[in-house]
């Protein structure tokens, strides 16, 4: 008897497990919110654990009250005592305002605080990740319709569908749009962060591991906004710099003229990476500055009516732009 | 023309032209071929039996508040299946274009669906499930049952309700014709700036989409003008405040809500009007415009609307709990308490739809602080809730079932929605699958309350109850269906996934999107499953018809009057003694529900004006969207004269001479007797109170008999 209870609870150990081998067996990495690689999306995991763990409590105990007294009080063979003049009480009124008022209380605490530790204009999370000496990379983000542009100011170079950074490095973000709103999103790295036309926002991000994470528009903005994704390569210091110096090597430049035509609505369905060196001096601002005076590149009409016509009428355009 | 438009314009057909009908589409085509079809069948129909003139007369020109309630309610359950197709749509589009190996067909890349369709659909979906399937389900419900849970014979302007019901109704023609004339809207239901600027939506969608969303915010802010002046007003004498029934007390709640932030929205889209239509700058990115300006200004008016439709759920739930656990709602007062700070806090809430707009910490703490604060009333309620059904007899008919559910619905969602508060973690799951996980909890809580409330009240409105195995049966396929969708789309939300993706780009979110379309198929059982629940119901309604009092232990005053409740729904006014006043008076045995004496009854007249009005104002929204200024012009002149001409008729009521009252109750009666039920109540003696009070019995007849209000009594 006793071994067969022993086995029992052998089983119900494994059996508690079930649930996660019906997440279709795959690793922690698919949850991209669980598998966090640096300190910003750390932090939004450690104040998603307090939250849930404190809200579970309240929320699991008053479901099982709910439950029991359903079972409990039932017409047909419950055991309850049936007072059908109880509608009141005191202190079951205190508990039940005071339990909610103390649970936000406490998570206010944690609320405020996790605004300020990621605020992503100045996150002090990353201040506490940086040493002296550090020398933070500054990254100014431009989204068109619909492609994402990476400028990299110091270095004259820009960078189209991909981000490289450095590990270990803060790296600043300014954030601007041509057109309309994005939202800069890489799960495992950073939050999610609106980049407003003619707005300039910011974000920040470190990167502990070096890899390659996923990023991609989070908000809607037309026709070519599910195509909208780029790679983010988390690269060693010195892979950097090489990489730095290839793309100052690469032939295409980037003058307003350039991006002009580069921000021209285009649906980005091979996500290809593309290079420009010879970046011009301050293209952030002045694209910032051109779109608060009204620059717009405007849309067609019904322009994805049919997309496989549309994209071949996209080929067409941008080989006889090529060629031009 | 003071904007650049692309495309032809015609002052006769302004924008409109033979190409701007979808005769192509291998989707919408066939459709418009059905609703063809079907729309002939049911003028066949009529026709063939003769029923015009009985549609004119009881239905199209009524001012009777339960048949405008009824209206209201089957335009928000053929919007909620139009809003379903959508989701259908959605879910299978999304399924299928997972990778970029996915085929496309019908145009589309990958799936079915391009980009242009498909934020139509979603766009389409928002729109319809929230202000046309939610919000007219919701104010039928209010308009059938808040009058006679206070004892007024109709609301406080009939007429002004009637007009409300059409206005709602043009706006539900109108985005049902943007299905076969020109496009929708691709900027999601509360539209995203700028993309509904010129620039980026060319065509016609956003405006049909804005003059619907107007249509929707005039029809509502009438409704609650009518609501709220019905229930200040109108009350039966004895009434008093802390007697309100506490569905009443959430309809005037959540019409507060309404009547005070609709005007946000009728701004925030008039401001796009003149951007769109007048060439100004109020949320373009350029030339001194905001655009955050727009999103502050829609979720001024957003996040109120929300509570708008929960706190009328939240009421019926505290209906029907009652009355299936056998005793009174736990702590009444606390529970308009919190109604009303739930209420009071939709005001300060709105920024929480965007705390990745980039607003510096301080003003997110704020936001972030308020809108945990809802929880604590929220918390309260649902605290409340299980207490009413401790030390109850509960009994699990369908009504309760829903109700039940609703409940636990609201449990996971006040976890989710906690999540969503705080902005350390909003910053991962804004603008991902989660919050729409989320926030379809909660509009599930309503939708839950909705069946549950329909199922509940049908019997007082039809005089016959809906079959319970088949109510059961559909209980619990919705529910599954509900699970199989919604708890994949909460992991998918962890996993990263974002919403509105019309390609999906990770081929490891296939196997949670593939079980969604199987909720989805689940859910089209659960449809099927309501269309044979009706169908049994009402080829057995002789069987199931019921007296006053249905459920045997409801507690409000509605449950007085005769099943279905006669055009005049009180012979006579009653006087009000007690909170639960049915339940007060079946305790002390004044359950004879024929008065001493019958009195002229005042009632207001049928008209055709409202449903003139709403034809005009669909022509109006139709003339605005295709820049047809002669058809505006027209519709907006005959408007403003019917409006005129009809406020200088005096003649809008008459009177029922009290011997025709009588003759009429009599029938009631005698139809009460004639299914062999008894005249009131008690049904199979469900309510177990001891014998009649001798003391209070003394002091005269049941119902309205002048029986003056004993102070003291239990309130």
């Amino acid at each position: 008897m006793d071994m067969w209870r022993k086995k029992l609870a052998h089983w119900v150990r494994y059996l508690a497990l079930a649930p996660v081998l019906l997440l279709n067996g795959c690793s922690t990495s698919h949850f991209w919110l669980f598998d966090p690689k640096g300190p910003m999306a750390n932090a939004d995991l450690y104040y998603m654990v307090i939250d849930v763990a404190v809200m579970l409590t309240i929320v699991g105990i008053t479901t099982l009250m709910i439950i029991w007294f359903l079972w409990r009080y039932r017409k047909s063979r419950g055991k309850g005592t049936y007072d059908p003049k109880w509608s009141h009480s005191n202190a079951i009124e205190v508990v039940v305002w005071g339990i909610p008022i103390i649970a936000v209380a406490f998570l206010s605490y944690y609320a405020i605080e996790g605004t300020y530790a990621l605020n992503p204009y100045d996150p002090t999370v990353i201040k506490e990740h940086t040493v002296a000496g550090d020398d933070p990379l500054e990254v100014d983000v431009i989204t068109t319709d619909w492609r994402w542009l990476f400028i990299y100011p110091k270095y004259h170079i820009a960078s189209v569908n991909e981000l490289v950074v450095p590990a270990h490095t803060p790296v600043y973000f300014r954030l601007t749009s041509s057109s309309v709103v994005n939202d800069f999103f890489i799960p495992q790295l950073v939050g999610m962060i609106d980049v407003m036309p003619g707005m300039r926002t910011k974000s920040a991000l470190l990167a502990n591991h070096v890899g390659e994470y996923q990023g991609f528009s989070a908000d809607y903005s037309g026709a070519g906004f599910s195509w909208m994704q780029f790679r983010t390569k988390v690269v060693s210091a010195e892979q950097f710099q090489q990489w730095t110096q290839q793309i100052q090597a690469s032939p295409r430049q980037l003058s307003y003229a350039a991006f002009n035509e580069f921000a021209k609505p285009y649906i980005d369905v091979s996500g290809k990476p593309e290079y420009f060196s010879g970046v011009q001096d301050g293209l952030f601002d002045h694209v910032l500055g051109e779109v608060m005076n009204g620059k717009v590149w405007p849309l067609p009409m019904a322009m994805t009516e049919n997309m496989v016509d549309y994209m071949k009428e996209q080929n067409a355009r941008t080989s006889t732009r090529t060629s031009n | 023309m003071l904007v650049d438009l692309q495309g032809p314009w015609s002052p006769l057909l302004g924008r409109l032209a033979l190409s701007q009908i979808p005769y192509e589409n291998h989707i919408l085509a066939p459709l418009f071929v059905v609703v063809v079809i079907l729309g002939l069948a049911i003028i066949a129909a009529i026709s063939y039996f003769g029923k015009w003139g009985y549609l004119w007369r009881e239905w199209l020109t009524t001012v009777d508040h339960k048949k405008i309630g009824i209206m209201y309610i089957l335009i928000g359950l053929v919007m909620l299946f139009r809003g379903f197709m959508d989701a259908l749509m959605i879910r299978t589009q999304q399924a299928m274009a997972v990778g970029p190996d996915a085929p496309g067909y019908l145009g589309a890349l990958h799936g079915y669906l391009a980009p242009y369709h498909f934020g139509q659909i979603y766009s389409a979906h928002g729109v319809i499930m929230i202000l046309l399937a939610a919000t007219p389900l919701l104010v039928g419900i209010m308009n059938v049952i808040v009058p006679l849970q206070i004892g007024a014979r109709d609301m406080a302007y009939p007429y002004l309700n009637a007009l409300g019901l059409w206005v709602t109704a043009a706006a539900a023609a109108l985005v049902m014709v943007s299905l076969f004339v020109g496009d929708f809207s691709h900027n999601g239901w509360f539209g995203i700036a700028p993309i509904f600027e010129l620039s980026y939506s060319p065509g016609v969608g956003v405006d049909y989409w804005m003059w619907v969303m107007q249509l929707t915010a005039l029809g509502s802010t009438l409704g609650s003008i009518n609501i709220l002046a019905t229930v200040v007003k109108m009350r039966a004498p004895g009434m008093t405040w802390l007697r309100l029934p506490i569905f009443t007390w959430a309809a005037v709640a959540s019409n507060i809500i309404a009547l005070t932030s609709f005007p946000a929205l009728t701004v925030a889209l008039a401001l796009i009007g003149f951007d769109r239509y007048l060439g100004t700058h109020f949320f373009t990115a350029g030339l001194g415009g905001n655009l955050m300006l727009y999103t502050n200004l829609f979720w001024i008016w957003g996040h109120p609307e929300v509570y708008f439709v929960i706190l009328p759920a939240f009421g019926m739930i505290s209906e029907i709990i009652p009355t299936f656990s056998e005793k009174p709602l736990f702590g009444y007062v606390t529970m308009v308490l919190a109604t009303f700070g739930i209420a009071g806090a939709s005001w300060a809430v709105w920024l929480h739809h965007f705390f990745t707009m980039g607003a510096g910490p301080a003003v997110n703490s704020f936001f972030s602080v308020a809108t945990m604060l809802v929880g604590i009333p929220t918390g309260v309620k649902v605290f409340n809730w299980a207490f009413t059904m401790y030390r109850g007899r509960l009994r699990f008919e369908t009504a309760m079932l829903w109700a039940v559910g609703a409940v636990f619905l609201l449990l996971l969602g006040g976890l989710t929605g906690m999540m969503l508060a705080i902005p350390a973690i909003n910053y991962m799951v804004h603008n991902s699958v989660f919050v729409i996980a989320h926030f379809h909890q909660m509009l599930l809580v309503i939708v839950y309350a909705i069946f549950g409330a329909v199922t509940y009240w049908w019997p007082k409105v039809f005089g016959f109850k809906l079959n319970e195995a088949w109510g059961k049966a559909v209980f619990w396929l919705f529910t599954a269906g509900s699970v199989l969708v919604f708890v994949p789309m909460f992991t998918l939300g962890f996993m990263g996934m974002t919403r509105r993706l019309d390609y999906v780009f990770n081929t490891q979110w296939q196997p949670l999107l593939d079980i969604q379309v199987l909720g989805i198929a689940v859910y089209s059982l659960s449809v099927l499953a309501f269309v044979g629940m009706l169908y049994v119901s009402i080829r057995d309604h002789a069987k199931n018809q019921v007296s006053v009092d249905a459920w045997g232990t409801a507690r409000s005053l509605e449950w007085m009057t005769p099943s279905p409740v006669p055009f005049y729904n009180f012979a006579v006014v009653p006087h009000i003694n007690a909170r639960d006043e049915w339940a007060w008076r079946k305790e002390h045995g004044f359950t004879d529900l024929r008065p001493d004496h019958y009195e002229d009854i005042h009632m207001p007249k049928n008209t055709g004006i409202p449903l003139i009005l709403g034809a005009l104002m669909f022509l109006l929204g139709f003339g605005l969207t295709w820049r047809i200024w002669w058809l505006c012009a027209l519709s907006l002149a005959l408007i403003i004269a019917l409006v005129i001409i009809r406020s200088f008729d005096s003649d809008t009521g008459y009177t029922i001479p009290a011997d025709e009252v009588e003759r009429m109750e009599r029938g009631h009666h005698e139809r009460a007797r004639a299914v062999d039920l008894p005249a009131a109540g008690v049904l199979g003696g469900a309510i177990a109170y001891g014998q009649a009070d001798p003391a209070v019995k003394g002091q005269g007849a049941a119902l309205g008999g002048g029986m003056t209000s004993p102070e003291g009594s239990r309130v």
